[in-house]
């Protein structure tokens, strides 16, 4: 089973220039050790939240594709957020990573997901994946937009990283920072 | 030009792009000219105020200009929001807020939170002004400088119906 890690770093690799948010607890944390970029949201709290405050980042810069990591439990608090995120089909990749438990709050089980793959395709997501491998995080096609990618994962084995150090206001202001310097780069018109 | 019609005004000339939130009855006016065609600013229906507050705060953090609506019930969803990303990530949202229940005249399960509605927003420190419906450009201005210029979640109480 895929190290959640793995999985990660396979998502970020797909498309470098992709704007990120982490849902809280152990993902933050673990993409925030992976590699910190200023493009990087790590939400702290708002369990569930994640998506939706994805779609608001798509909405505002059409430009540039979100790539959204929720987990399992993440997932399951906010299924009613998917037609909304269907309806509005913005440029978002939705990872759940799911190793079937909240480990940040001590590795208890999930409450029942349902299908999400089932769920984003009912919800009007135009494409959604199941997929265990890295080197198939590497080549399924992203094209359809959005897209809900459902990633079983295993229980973490590794300790959980050093929580986020830049205060949430640091990460807002060079989250912002990044996008006026790439909108300047590439202007739009 | 009717109450809904002034905020609206308002709003768009101080340069708000997008609307989220879940419909009033109390708000009625304002829905109905987001959902109008012609309106200007992309309004996103929302299935829960909690969503609607994340919506919002992407296209905030994204340089958008969004304006949240909600009835006050909503205000319980919305407050993890509110106390762990708005309030810590100094994201600031304004928010248009129905009052049911202000007056110990409506449906019960309107009572306790129409009642406790102020205290709530002043426990948080969200800055409320009350819509007072022969001023409504005035509020409105108000509402949108403790946002814009004091950099504060505001509320924009709305009694009674628009």
């Amino acid at each position: 089973m895929l190290d959640i890690r793995d999985a990660i770093r396979a998502l970020l690799d797909r498309d470098r220039s992709a704007l990120v948010v982490s849902t809280c607890g152990y993902i933050t944390r673990d993409l925030y050790n992976l590699e910190d970029r200023p493009q990087h949201l790590y939400l702290v709290g708002t369990m569930g939240i994640a998506a939706p405050l994805g779609l608001g980042i798509a909405v505002a810069e059409p430009g540039r594709r979100v790539l959204v990591l929720d987990g399992d439990g993440s997932f399951a608090m906010n299924p009613g957020c998917l037609p909304m995120i269907g309806e509005q089909r913005p440029d978002l990749v939705h990872a759940v990573l799911d190793n079937g438990a909240h480990e940040s709050t001590g590795g208890q089980r999930t409450a029942a997901l349902g299908d999400p793959v089932a769920m984003a395709l009912a919800c009007g997501y135009a494409a959604a994946h199941r997929i265990e491998t890295a080197d198939r995080i590497a080549a399924v096609e992203l094209t359809r937009a959005p897209t809900l990618l459902h990633i079983p994962c295993a229980p973490r084995s590794h300790r959980a990283g050093r929580r986020v150090e830049p205060s949430p206001q640091q990460l807002v202001a060079r989250f912002q920072t990044e996008l006026a310097r790439k909108n300047e780069e590439t202007p739009t018109g | 030009m009717n109450a809904a019609e002034i905020i609206m005004d308002t709003l768009l000339a101080n340069g708000t792009t997008h609307f989220t939130g879940v419909p009033c009855s109390l708000l009625k006016g304002l829905f109905r000219l987001l959902e109008d065609p012609e309106c200007p600013a992309r309004y996103l229906p929302a299935p829960r105020e909690d969503s609607a507050l994340g919506v919002a705060s992407g296209l905030a953090v994204a340089g958008a200009r969004p304006v949240v609506l909600m009835q006050n019930s909503g205000l319980g969803y919305s407050l993890n929001v509110v106390t762990s990303f708005n309030l810590i990530y100094d994201v600031h949202l304004p928010l248009i807020v129905s009052w049911r229940g202000h007056d110990d005249n409506d449906a019960v399960e309107h009572d306790v939170i129409g009642r406790e509605l102020t205290r709530l927003l002043d426990v948080f420190g969200l800055a409320w002004t009350v819509l007072d419906r022969d001023r409504p450009a005035e509020c409105t201005q108000r509402f949108l400088d403790d946002h814009d210029v004091h950099a504060r979640t505001s509320v924009l109480l709305v009694p009674d119906g628009i």
